[in-house]
């Protein structure tokens, strides 16, 4: 039972991460499908970042280093995104899809590349960080209390200060709104635009070291994060792209994902003797179940997934 | 001469290929500077191998027997190709198909060694399953106003589940692999009709290889020649006006999820019913094929007969990575340049507005040069007067 | 003793490809005026005030404030001018509270954080000595048309703006509330605003500007003061000739009945409540029977329940005595209903279609236009096609092959009105079929569907253009809050009156 709200836990916080990462990526206008390619990108600067530390590093530094080293690559993959999506205008479904798959094969390749230059015969894209993920780990009796969660939190309440509070959440949200409203007081939309697929590539890569250190101690990049990134954007739908309902949200679906974890320590699950694969699916089967109930009455930002022209009106 | 160059400029398709081979330019440039970076000694060695796929061979007999095996494996992808295709012209973004994909070699590898059923049946109900996948995502777009690229992608995931579920029951004892389709049940390949022969004993080639660019036409003259295509592309460019008009919007994505569901399945059957690949059933991602289709469709400037070359290209240099050295690099590197290629194809239409607005200038240009001309002959010409 | 003026504009010229939308235009307001600028759809005023407000740059002509020059490259260098601008469409963010929207752009904040209490307080101050009222905390959405507008007043006020641009602001509000504008209006003018009030409508520009500036196609054709002119000169400056105000039609000869209603409900999608409030009513065949009311009074909901864009909650629709409540759009179309939509570009066209896609946009299933197999008949497409364009003088770059979007507003209109009219309806549904037009193409649109009330159909009629309403047809029903409230004879009745009942403030029996 214990091991179950942990790994809730942990995959709540992933999911909350992700989805607040989509949150400000469409309040600001630009639907951010690449947030998988994003997470990938993410996990593997974390995880590079944790391989290169030296063994004896004290666990704050590990820390910081690592979770700059996500977020950074998260940002700077995410600029294709806005690139592609703000200045040239271009098909955000194409471009999103097209990041992630180039994310699973960009982080492959590099892996496989690193991995070959240590030791010709090692041809395989994992990445070991046993040593340095002990550092996120707080042992309180057999819980496993892990840093990222209190991460999640503290992103989840500025992520709703910014949003509600600042000057900066106001005009972010009016450009996803209605841009030639923001535009016409002065305000600049491809700016904003920019700073909200940032904010995105941010979380989504924090989101993404967060994914692959929740359980295991080594990832092998070619499987990607197995459409987590599309979960989160779920979660963020059925969250009514509002941080404290995706918070919620992110609750149950994390709570499902965490069953095809840990569910063959529950005796009565075990006694269905129903086979791995169900429990796999079970996650992207309440997401579609939950979306079909939710979408009809859906608040999306008014003027997201439309390029923003400056010259049209 | 002249004027003949810049009407060519202006034909659309032209504009299409050239935008195409621009990304496919740029794609494999991004490719070879990450190549670069990796190791710089065998990059060139690299990229042209990619290129090259079977004419690595020196001999023409081998080179013929892997170029056959090479469009064995793009007649399903060109079929996910179309399967895109066919759901952009209405405006849905079919990220299904690789689902749909799944959903039908799931179909066609289980009716083939369980039931042992023959070809023709193991087909049709491969087509049927992805239809089947399809028609949900096409019920929850029309009726629940659910995003067809989520729904697709979540179904995707339990497509691949449900199918590696579904297919351990036929797999061999020692390995995750479905049993030899060839060994277990023969009547379900498809027909060769000696084609084989063509391609130096090659018997992994069958009828799918003419049947998909059939396909392709057949999808060609639907949407562009027919009431139904006529529908189709009206609803996909303004459903607001096709519904003002009485067009059945509901009912046209739902079918047009259902066609472009049992194309991708019937992709699926393409490829696991000439038994060049068996199915590992602890697949853990879904395959690429149908994420590869996107490439194609965009690559093939949402054209059917275009997507014909763009799917043999893609799945030409993905052929050829798998003769990269491995020493050096791995076989990804082919996704990651078709994957750089769909990023690409998202600037395609700045490219012909670029080639556009050039063009027009050029023009204004010109016309305004032509009239300065007009206004100094004219006033040359009553200057000339003034004089006599 | 040379006058410096608030805001001059001299020469200025703005090209765009294939067109000059200003040629060499003046414009020159002085402080404290209401200065119209005058002219048609398409005369150049919108680029000219794009142009003031930063929003383009022009190719050639200067911009000079109280008489310094001055470079306005976007909408901030505009507002620190102190130049605002109240837009035609609104520029409101509807999930956004009233005072979000005004202080946006401009919010006061203290590292970053918005202090809102302090704005709310110079919003009310505002709003009470202009006397606009708002609530500043409601959101847009809930608010109506008229309180929207006035936001928009208060967002320029807060920013200490002089000169005010109204871009057509009358279109979308009751003759009552119209009334009330300008009397806002001549306030600010007294508080030493500078008013730059955009329009196109003769009788408001008479009554509250000051002086009037004219432009024709582009060009600049005059100023004159409001003092020393008439409707009728003016009207020709705009359009240069003369412009028949009447629509010459015969007496009306009213047939059977075409249409009945029947207490006819429909419900709102975006409001959660009823558009359509058991609403009855009868078009017969012979005669235009027009639905006038404000924007948003359930017009739009009325049509789609006629048309089956919209399901009926309760009530029936009969024609020539068919049941047709619940069939289908396409077979009510079969049926003799043509629809000329609201919106052109959104229902109306497809508009990467070519043309003659477009002109069979109602009958492409028809045996002439598709064969069997589902195959389509080109060639019969295109001898259709061009028969229409030439019947109905649609003007297209490249003939039936010419892609719709290419073309101009007034065309496109004229491929829809040809297309509705040519599928030689029993009823036709004409909804705001003159909005966005020049005054030609007004006459013209007016003069076929009188055609059709000749010959014998029955034609529904929707307006909000008070002058449309009062001119086409030969019975006005006055909608509003989604109710008919009042029957008139255009003859017998003006457009007070028809104020008083479009903005609900009077509503009666049935009055011959």
């Amino acid at each position: 039972m214990l091991l179950l709200i942990q790994y809730t836990l942990i995959f709540a916080s992933v999911l909350t991460l992700v989805a607040l990462g989509g949150c400000f990526s469409e309040h600001s206008g630009v639907i951010n499908l690449g947030l998988e390619g994003i997470m990938v990108m993410g996990s593997l600067g974390g995880a590079l970042a944790m391989k290169y530390l030296p063994a004896g590093a004290p666990a704050l530094e590990i820390i910081l280093l690592v979770v700059l080293c996500a977020v950074l690559a998260g940002m700077l993959y995410s600029l294709l995104l806005a690139v592609a999506c703000i200045n040239f205008k271009a098909d955000q479904t194409l471009v999103g899809t097209a990041m992630n798959l180039l994310g699973t094969a960009a982080a492959t390749v590099i892996v496989k590349a690193i991995n070959t230059a240590e030791d010709p015969d090692n041809v395989s894209s994992t990445i070991q960080y046993v040593n340095a993920k002990k550092a996120f780990i707080v042992r309180i009796g057999s819980f496993e209390f892990n840093w990222f969660m209190v991460m999640a939190v503290i992103v989840l309440v500025l992520a709703y200060v910014v949003l509600y509070k600042t000057r900066f959440g106001l005009r972010l949200m009016a450009c996803g709104e209605h841009p030639q409203a923001a535009d016409s007081v002065g305000i600049n939309v491809y700016k904003m635009r920019w700073a909200g697929v940032l904010i995105s590539g941010m979380l989504g890569g924090l989101g993404g070291i967060v994914y692959i250190t929740a359980g295991v101690s080594e990832w092998k990049f070619e499987t990607g994060v197995a459409g987590f990134g599309f979960l989160a954007l779920a979660v963020m739908i059925f969250g009514q792209w509002k941080p404290i309902r995706i918070a919620l949200a992110a609750l149950l679906f994390g709570l499902f994902r965490a069953l095809s974890n840990v569910y063959t320590g529950f005796d009565f699950l075990t006694a269905l003797n129903l086979p791995s694969s169900v429990y796999n699916m079970l996650p992207y089967i309440i997401s579609l179940v939950v979306l079909a109930f939710t979408s009809s009455k859906s608040r999306a930002p008014k003027a997201e997934g439309i390029p923003y022209d400056k010259g049209q009106r | 001469m002249k004027k003949e160059k810049t009407s060519l400029l202006k034909n659309s398709a032209v504009q299409s290929i050239l935008a195409s081979l621009l990304c496919i330019l740029l794609g494999l440039l991004l490719g070879y500077i990450v190549l670069l970076f990796i190791n710089p000694t065998g990059a060139w060695d690299a990229i042209s191998t990619v290129m090259k796929n079977f004419f690595t061979y020196p001999s023409r007999p081998a080179a013929m027997k892997y170029f056959g095996s090479t469009l064995v494996k793009t007649a399903p992808l060109l079929m996910c190709a179309l399967s895109i295709q066919f759901a952009y012209k209405v405006g849905l973004f079919n990220i299904g198909a690789a689902g749909q994909y799944v959903a039908g070699a799931g179909a066609c590898l289980y009716a083939a060694l369980a039931w042992h059923m023959p070809w023709w049946v193991c087909l049709i109900l491969a087509a049927v399953a992805g239809a089947a996948l399809g028609a949900l995502s096409g019920l929850l777009k029309s009726y629940c106003n659910v995003n067809e690229v989520i729904s697709g992608i979540m179904l995707n995931w339990i497509a691949l589940y449900s199918a590696n579920l579904l297919l351990t029951g036929v797999k061999e004892p020692a390995s995750p692999y479905t049993n030899v389709v060839a060994n277990f049940n023969s009547s379900a390949l498809l027909p060769s009709l000696g084609m084989g022969k063509l391609f130096t004993d090659n018997q992994y080639v069958t009828i799918a290889i003419p049947l998909s660019v059939l396909v392709a036409i057949a999808v060609w003259v639907v949407l562009g020649k027919t009431k139904f295509g006529y529908e189709l592309r009206a609803t996909g460019y303004n459903k607001d006006a096709a519904r003002y008009c009485g067009m059945n919007e509901k009912r046209n994505i739902i079918l047009t999820l259902v066609i472009g569901g049992a194309l991708a399945g019937v992709g699926a059957a393409f490829m696991y019913l000439s038994g060049y690949e068996q199915w590992q059933c602890t697949q853990s991602s879904v395959p690429a094929m149908g994420f590869n289709g996107i490439a194609a469709t965009f690559l093939g400037g949402l054209d059917p007969i275009g997507t014909i070359f763009a799917s043999y290209f893609i799945q030409h240099i993905t052929s050829g990575g798998a003769y990269v050295d491995k020493t050096m690099y791995c076989s990804q590197i082919s996704d990651l340049i078709s994957s750089l290629i769909i990023y690409l194809c998202g600037f395609v239409l700045f490219f012909k507005y670029f080639m556009n607005s050039r063009i027009v200038r050029r023009e204004e240009r010109k016309s305004l040069k032509e009239k300065e001309k007009l206004t100094a002959d004219s006033a040359a010409k009553t200057e000339e007067g003034g004089r006599k | 003793m040379e006058e410096t003026y608030a805001v001059e504009m001299l020469n200025i010229t703005k090209r765009f490809p294939g067109i000059i939308a200003n040629d060499n235009i003046t414009l020159q307001l002085k402080r404290g005026e209401i200065h119209a600028l005058l002219g048609e759809n398409g005369a150049g005023k919108s680029t000219l005030m794009s142009v003031l407000f930063g929003l383009y740059r022009p190719e050639e002509g200067t911009i000079r404030m109280n008489g310094k020059e001055v470079s306005i490259k976007n909408p901030n260098d505009a507002n620190a001018l102190g130049i605002g601008m109240v837009h035609q469409h609104f520029k409101l963010v509807e999930c956004f509270t009233v005072l979000d929207n005004i202080i946006m752009g401009v919010e006061p904040c203290k590292h970053g954080f918005l202090q809102k209490a302090e704005a709310r307080k110079k919003v009310v101050a505002l709003s009470e000595k202009y006397g606009l009222m708002v609530d500043p905390d409601a959101y847009v959405r809930d608010i109506t048309v008229g309180m929207q507008q006035r936001t928009e007043i208060l967002k320029m006020l807060y920013r200490d703006n002089e000169i005010l641009i109204f871009d057509e602001p009358t279109a979308v509000l009751t003759p009552q509330e119209i009334g009330e504008l300008m009397e806002i209006m001549r306030n600010l003018a007294a508080e030493g605003k500078s008013i730059l009030f955009i329009s196109h409508k003769l009788n408001e520009i008479m009554a509250v500007a000051n002086r009037c500036s004219v432009l024709r196609k582009g060009k600049y054709i005059g100023t004159v003061n409001i003092a020393d002119t008439s409707r009728e000169e003016l009207s020709h400056m705009m359009v240069g000739r003369d412009v028949q105000f009447e629509v010459t039609k015969k007496p009306v000869e009213p047939g059977k009945v075409i249409l009945q209603v029947e207490n006819m409900t429909v419900a709102s999608k975006l409001h959660q409540n009823k558009a359509v409030k058991n609403v009855s009513f009868q078009v017969r065949a012979g005669e235009i029977v027009c639905i006038a009311g404000i924007d948003g009074n359930g017009q739009t909901e009325l049509v789609y329940g006629l048309t089956g864009l919209e399901p009926l909650e309760s009530g029936r629709i009969l024609l020539e005595e068919q049941d047709i409540t619940r069939t289908s759009i396409r077979r009510r179309s079969a049926m003799g209903i043509s629809h000329i939509p609201e919106d052109r570009q959104k229902h109306g066209l497809v508009l990467d279609f070519s043309l003659e896609d477009n002109l069979v946009l109602q009958r492409y299933f028809e045996p002439q236009f598709t064969g069997k197999g589902g195959f389509l008949k080109r060639r019969n497409i295109r001898e259709y096609a061009n028969h229409l364009i030439e019947q109905y003088d649609v003007r297209s770059g490249q003939g039936p092959v010419t892609a719709a979007r290419s073309m101009s507003g007034g065309n496109q209109q004229k491929a829809i009105v040809a297309r509705e009219i040519d599928k030689d309806p029993e009823l036709l549904v004409a909804v705001q079929p003159t909005r966005g037009l020049d005054v030609g193409a007004i006459e013209y649109i007016h003069r076929q569907i009188v055609a059709e009330r000749d010959a014998g159909k029955a034609v529904l009629l929707v307006s909000l253009e008070l002058d449309e309403v009062m001119s086409v047809p030969d019975r006005i029903l006055v909608m509003c809050e989604g109710e008919i409230v009042g029957e008139f004879d255009p003859k017998k009745t003006n457009v007070q009156e028809l104020g008083l009942y479009m903005a609900g403030a009077k509503r009666g029996a049935e009055q011959a």
